[in-house]
């Protein structure tokens, strides 16, 4: 009994004064979980809107349930072609995006870890960088200064040359080459940094003992350097795989035009489209909800995959 | 056991999420909620009245009150700050000295008014007094119970709007009225003139290619053949740069003459009509041939290549027209006098040479050799409406009324002797560019007056004989031939009376968007596949509402009206 009584009063004792030392971490941790509670969790509570008819005016919970035991909202949207659409596009583009865009920061990542002389891998990487902080918006008027038929310079060279035009952006199957292009471009510098720091977390001795071995600089990257960072291209390709349904929404929306839009229409800007400026908030918040609930699905998926194969996964 | 810490709190954070979020949206006890928010209505309904006469004394507040107004912000280069110039602190005294009520002007951009203005309702935070050409935008808000409705409002006050009812009249205040029940969701702006769109040509080139002013499609035709050909002539080494005859992405506006002329003289008032929910007349019987027409002209080369790529707002094809690279092209009757120093033809006279400038042709004849024009009667412009959240309706109405004085309404047009315009010797108004604060960013500063598009000055008369000096630094007889030719051949518009289509509501938006990607593809492509991507696009339009929208339109015509012509 006396044992028993005893225990927790230490364990309490302990706890109080860890909060007493620590209770200013807490309080810092107190700031994101104010932002996720408000920003990502109270909105939460809207998904309701998917099953419910939508009004400007009334609370959630006085708008009237949709038709189809709340779902009328789900079926319009499998029956409405322009969604199937551009589910159809956007898992194209990002599995394109994926197979293309996915390999290209490794690759990068590679060389620019053999490279010895250090000013000049210091300016590789800065120049690699740098279109990530660029805006689509400006990247698409920087295309279209670029590869406009008539007005852009590239065309502009073509025809003084005497060649064809080639339409980068209003062909519908040139527009999604360009707009994976593009992709690719802005991104993969940014994208190789993780890399880069996971092999700078590989220790020197392996190399030095491959080195002894009489291994050359192929073999140590693919016996030292690949497996090196193999946790880290799992754990980013199941975030990506997570993400194959979703989009960004800037992207899309600034490349596409109206001669691109039968392969440049994704969900994210179907949902622009029709929920916000066509007032159809019911519809697009069903879209936006299993748009959500498919990409949970693939993280879990592909999470579970990853475990299976004895890699780490995230979880 | 961290991990397993975080994840319970979390969980826990979402639970008390939805329940604050609930009981936010008086969830807990939804019942007892909605009957207090009925009895607040209620009292506020029976109560307005008497409030208002105790509050409101010879048409003036005893307390200040504060309205919010829209205004278009049109991101002109070197224009005036749309919510603080000249013309806007004329309101505001007047609103205040006249009234006791302090306006407060919104900026909403004037290329994309439609999703801005939806942004803000959505958001409960539009202005007390809205402005839209988007009458759908307004129906479907107004369904949602988002509009107030006008009516009770207009007869109960209705001693206090005399100028407005003496402006706009019956025509235009009730013109959206519902035949049903009497809602009415919007006021529509009067149209001064009914002037609309006309083809203009470069005027410098034609003579020196020694070619006459086109005056049937076939003329244009080979004018803008002429043009291509001899770029060389024209351009010289910005040879490459030409484009004889330029449409942007809106193919249905910027071609809408071709598009008419293409329109069976003998349309009845019910066919037109009931095709009539697209304002491009995508769905009209013969638009498919004015496409087929201009996508033949692409093929050629005639037209810009590039024109679906600039969306709606981007300034590159103006560019292009002030630059002295595009030979033709079709837009408002004013569209090369607009902005004084900033206009087209004042471009071009110092970029290209005092000779360069656009005139007004006539040239687009339908099968009875007619060049109709297809007009708005002195509505179907820009409609007024007051969101649910105006809590100020008296006020707002004293706002248009206000506008609707003819003496307001000339000082905002024309501004002050010696700033904005100058008295000539036959007494017509000209209109000079005007400096800093004083300038209007827009033409008769028709974003001010938002109860009227057009020229109008107390003196009918001073009115026509102003109307070509209305433009800064151009050629009055260059408006006077314009103005001559777009009044020639005008078929008004008639109100049709019948109820509100429901098969209309939300989709103005999302058809307006496949119309255009249908018109941009079917001009753009080979000559061979047009049918298919025409046919195609179309069936897609029809089956995403179009059709459901046609097929109400006639069902309600016929329970209304006997006849097919109406007018």
């Amino acid at each position: 009994m006396a044992k028993d009584s005893t225990k927790p009063i230490t364990k309490k004792k302990i706890n109080a004064s860890y909060l007493k030392r620590y209770w200013q971490l807490y309080l810092l941790l107190l700031l994101p979980l104010v932002y996720f509670l408000v920003f990502r969790y109270a909105p939460m509570w809207y998904v309701l809107i998917a099953f419910k008819k939508y009004s400007i005016v009334q609370g959630i919970l006085d708008m009237p349930w949709a038709k189809n035991h709340g779902f009328e909202y789900f079926i319009k949207a499998f029956s409405n072609k322009d969604f199937t659409n551009s589910l159809r596009n956007t898992v194209v583009l990002n599995l394109l995006d994926l197979v293309i865009g996915f390999p290209i920061p490794i690759i990068f990542a590679l060389i620019l870890n053999e490279l010895r002389i250090k000013p000049f891998k210091k300016a590789v990487q800065t120049i690699a960088y740098m279109p990530h902080f660029l805006s689509w918006v400006i990247i698409y008027g920087l295309a279209l200064q670029l590869f406009a038929p008539t007005n852009g310079l590239i065309n502009m060279v073509i025809t003084n040359l005497g060649g064809e035009k080639i339409h980068f952006l209003d062909d519908a199957v040139t527009w999604v080459k360009t707009y994976i292009g593009l992709g690719v471009w802005q991104s993969f510098g940014w994208n190789s940094i993780v890399y880069l720091a996971a092999i700078a977390g590989i220790s020197p001795e392996l190399y030095e003992a491959a080195s002894v071995d009489g291994a050359g600089r192929f073999r140590k990257m693919w016996h030292i350097t690949l497996p090196g960072i193999k946790p880290t291209i799992v754990v980013l390709l199941i975030m990506a795989l997570g993400n194959i349904i979703g989009s960004g929404f800037d992207r899309p929306f600034a490349l596409q035009n109206n001669l691109a839009m039968k392969y440049a229409e994704v969900i994210s800007t179907f949902v622009y489209k029709n929920g916000i400026k066509g007032l159809q908030f019911s519809l697009t918040t069903a879209v936006g909800l299993f748009q959500s609930v498919v990409g949970v699905f693939f993280l879990l998926m592909s999470n579970w995959l990853a475990r299976k194969l004895g890699e780490r996964g995230i979880w | 056991m961290k991990k397993k810490v975080l994840s319970l709190a979390l969980a826990c954070a979402m639970v008390f999420s939805l329940v604050a979020c609930g009981s936010d949206d008086g969830g807990s006890t939804p019942a007892a909620s909605t009957e207090t928010n009925n009895t607040v209505t209620s009292t506020e309904k029976t109560d307005a009245a008497p409030v208002e006469s105790a509050d409101f004394v010879d048409g003036k507040f005893t307390e200040t009150r504060h309205i919010t107004v829209e205004v278009y912000d049109r991101g002109n280069d070197g224009g005036s700050d749309p919510t603080n110039n000249m013309y806007t602190d004329y309101i505001k005294k007047g609103m205040l000295e006249d009234h006791n009520v302090e306006v407060e002007f919104v900026a909403v951009p004037r290329w994309t008014e439609t999703d801005e203005i939806n942004n803000l309702l959505a958001a409960n935070s539009a202005p007390d007094i809205c402005v839209t050409y988007s009458y759908p935008t307004i129906q479907t808000y107004a369904a949602m119970g988002g509009v107030l409705d006008l009516n009770p409002y207009l007869e109960q006050y209705k001693g206090e709007l005399g100028n407005l009812y003496a402006w706009l009249g019956d025509t235009n205040i009730y013109w959206d009225q519902d035949i049903n029940d009497g809602t009415l969701w919007a006021i529509e702006g009067k149209l001064a003139n009914s002037r609309r769109i006309l083809t203009f040509v470069r005027k410098d080139w034609l003579d020196k290619l020694g070619l006459a002013e086109p005056t049937t499609r076939d003329e244009f035709y080979n004018v803008i053949c002429a043009f291509r050909d001899n770029a060389d002539t024209l351009l010289g080494a910005d040879a490459d740069k030409m484009v004889p005859f330029s449409v942007s992405y809106d193919v249905g506006w910027r071609a809408a003459l071709l598009i008419e002329s293409q329109i069976s003289p003998d349309i009845t008032d019910k066919e037109f009509y009931v095709n009539g929910f697209d304002d491009r007349k995508f769905t009209e019987n013969g638009t498919k041939e004015a496409i087929r027409i201009l996508n033949k002209w692409y093929n050629e080369g005639l037209l810009w290549d590039d024109f679906a790529l600039y969306s709606s707002g981007d300034t590159s094809e103006d560019d292009m027209i002030k630059a002295g690279y595009v030979g033709a092209f079709q837009h408002n009757w004013d569209y090369p006098f607009r902005n004084g120093e900033d206009s087209i033809q004042a471009n071009l006279q110092r970029l290209v040479g005092p000779d360069a400038k656009f005139v007004a042709v006539d040239c687009f004849e339908n099968a009875a050799g007619q060049t109709l024009k297809y007009v708005s009667s002195t509505a179907g412009d820009r409609k007024l409406f007051f969101p649910a959240t105006n809590d100020e309706p008296l006020a707002s109405l004293l706002y248009l009324d206000w506008l609707s004085n003819p003496e307001h309404l000339q000082y905002l047009q024309i501004g002050d002797e010696g700033v904005t315009h100058n008295v000539l010797d036959d007494g017509a108004i000209e209109i000079i560019a005007a400096t800093g604060n004083a300038i209007q960013n827009s033409g008769q500063n028709i974003d001010m007056t938002i109860i009227c598009n057009g020229l109008s000055l107390m003196d009918a008369d001073l009115t026509v004989k102003s109307a070509a000096h209305n433009y800064a630094n151009v050629d009055t007889a260059d408006v006077e031939k314009a103005i001559k030719l777009a009044e020639t051949n005008m078929k008004k518009a008639i109100n049709v009376k019948v109820a509100v289509i429901e098969a209309e509501e939300g989709m103005g938006e999302a058809l307006a968007a496949k119309r255009d990607i249908v018109y941009d593809n079917a001009v753009v492509c080979s000559v061979e596949d047009f049918d298919k991507v025409w046919d195609e696009g179309m069936a897609d339009y029809l089956a995403s509402g179009g059709q459901a929208i046609i097929d109400e339109r006639t069902e309600k015509w016929d329970a209304v009206y006997s006849t097919e012509n109406i007018r």
